[in-house]
């Protein structure tokens, strides 16, 4: 195979493969937090905030993945 | 009888746009790589064909090939002078009762206030400063990357392409947020700012937490005397040596995470408009400019609100956690 193939398998691999833990951890999250909003309404404010905290460091993962894709897509060579 | 109304306007008007809608959109297929590949019969003037984007990472340099001036400093000095203007003149001639443009800041202050307040409790007061300069940074560098002097704009200047700094035309004015320096100089500020209100308000038990190693020390006093719970103990503490250390690189970690959460949503969302002005332009686009909106200000909300939790974090005693 060459360079150009390799590159391109790895870009799609590593954001196909690397997507797939922070979608499942967020999926997540919003359930857990959509449970505990139907059990206490009442604690509607702090269960948001908590569950966009959690949300925010789960995409920064997904973030790290689209790092790596960009830097093998435009500067490796 | 009423008018019967679509969306708000009349059924001509809605019939007039929805077809100007449609034509721009095959207007731009046409324009665009994957229409011309479809009709390639039909050969529209050069102006409508949009050039391959060439997004690179390193911020170029304008005028000199000194790292010292590249355009996202001089984006970063746009912002700067735009929020110090405008509070400038806000604040100028404060009245009682508030003008336009000081109702506007007096709103933004108390909202961030407000923020701040909501999470940090008594110690608002200390923390808003330096989380509100990191949240006003931020949403102002991703925010007025969408006007139109961003990217088009071209000067004289050094790119990085293929290894070494080449002489081109590059865009006088980049996004800020985009050029990885920003962020991490924000993410350094934050821990400096996290570890400066944590050892004020603790002193040196803020250091210790991290340096675990008293429980250790006691626990193997009691081991040699041979008091009860010795043994356990001397297990105990050396854990929690271990967890105090990978705690203080934990905190280095955070500089990281900070850094490249920012810097890849803001390039991420900058690639994406680029590509999809290539794609499909005039019309695609669109809903992305109002994507990049919702995401600068979800990042610079999330930016700040982090400093502002870990300072929190940072400034509550765990005395009552040990025995």
């Amino acid at each position: 195979m060459t360079a150009e193939a390799t590159k391109l398998l790895a870009v799609g691999l590593a954001v196909g493969i690397g997507m797939l833990g922070p979608g499942f951890g967020i999926g997540l999250i919003g359930y857990s937090a959509m449970n505990a909003l139907g059990r206490n309404p009442e604690a509607r404010g702090a269960i948001l905030t908590n569950m966009i905290l959690a949300i925010a460091f789960t995409e920064a993962i997904g973030i790290y993945i689209l790092i790596v894709a960009i830097l093998l897509a435009l500067v490796v060579k | 009888m009423k008018k019967k109304k679509i969306l708000g306007c009349s059924f001509p008007v809605f019939i007039f746009i929805t077809i100007l809608l449609l034509g721009l959109f095959f207007f731009g297929f046409i324009s665009g790589p994957v229409g011309s590949n479809f009709f390639s019969g039909i050969k529209l003037p050069a102006w409508t064909h949009v050039a391959q984007p060439n997004p690179v990472l390193p911020a170029e340099r304008v005028f000199f090939n000194s790292p010292f001036l590249t355009n996202s400093i001089i984006s970063a000095w746009l912002t700067i002078i735009l929020i110090v203007t405008l509070v400038f003149f806000a604040a100028r001639k404060a009245k009682l009762i508030p003008g336009k443009l000081q109702n506007f800041i007096e709103f933004i202050f108390e909202a961030l206030y407000n923020f701040c307040a909501s999470v940090a409790g008594d110690n608002a007061r200390a923390f808003f400063p330096v989380v509100s300069t990191i949240f006003l940074m931020v949403i102002f560098n991703a925010w007025i990357a969408l006007l139109p002097i961003f990217g088009t704009i071209m000067v004289p200047g050094y790119e990085y392409q293929g290894g070494t700094w080449e002489h081109t035309m590059v865009p006088l004015f980049r996004s800020a947020n985009t050029d990885i320096n920003l962020p991490l100089a924000l993410a350094i500020v934050s821990f400096v700012s996290v570890t400066y209100f944590g050892i004020r308000a603790r002193k040196t038990e803020y250091v210790e937490q991290f340096f675990n190693f008293r429980p250790f020390f006691q626990s193997t006093k009691k081991a040699v005397k041979r008091e009860k719970g010795g043994i356990m103990g001397v297990f105990v503490g050396l854990i929690n040596i271990v967890v105090g250390l990978l705690e203080l690189l934990g905190q280095f970690t955070r500089i990281i995470s900070f850094t490249f959460r920012l810097f890849g949503n803001m390039i991420a969302g900058e690639i994406l408009i680029l590509l999809f002005s290539f794609l499909l332009p005039y019309l695609v686009p669109l809903p992305f400019y109002g994507l990049e909106l919702l995401v600068g200000f979800v990042q610079a909300l999330i930016f700040g609100g982090l400093t502002l939790v870990f300072m929190s974090v940072a400034v509550t005693s765990h005395e009552s956690d040990h025995d």
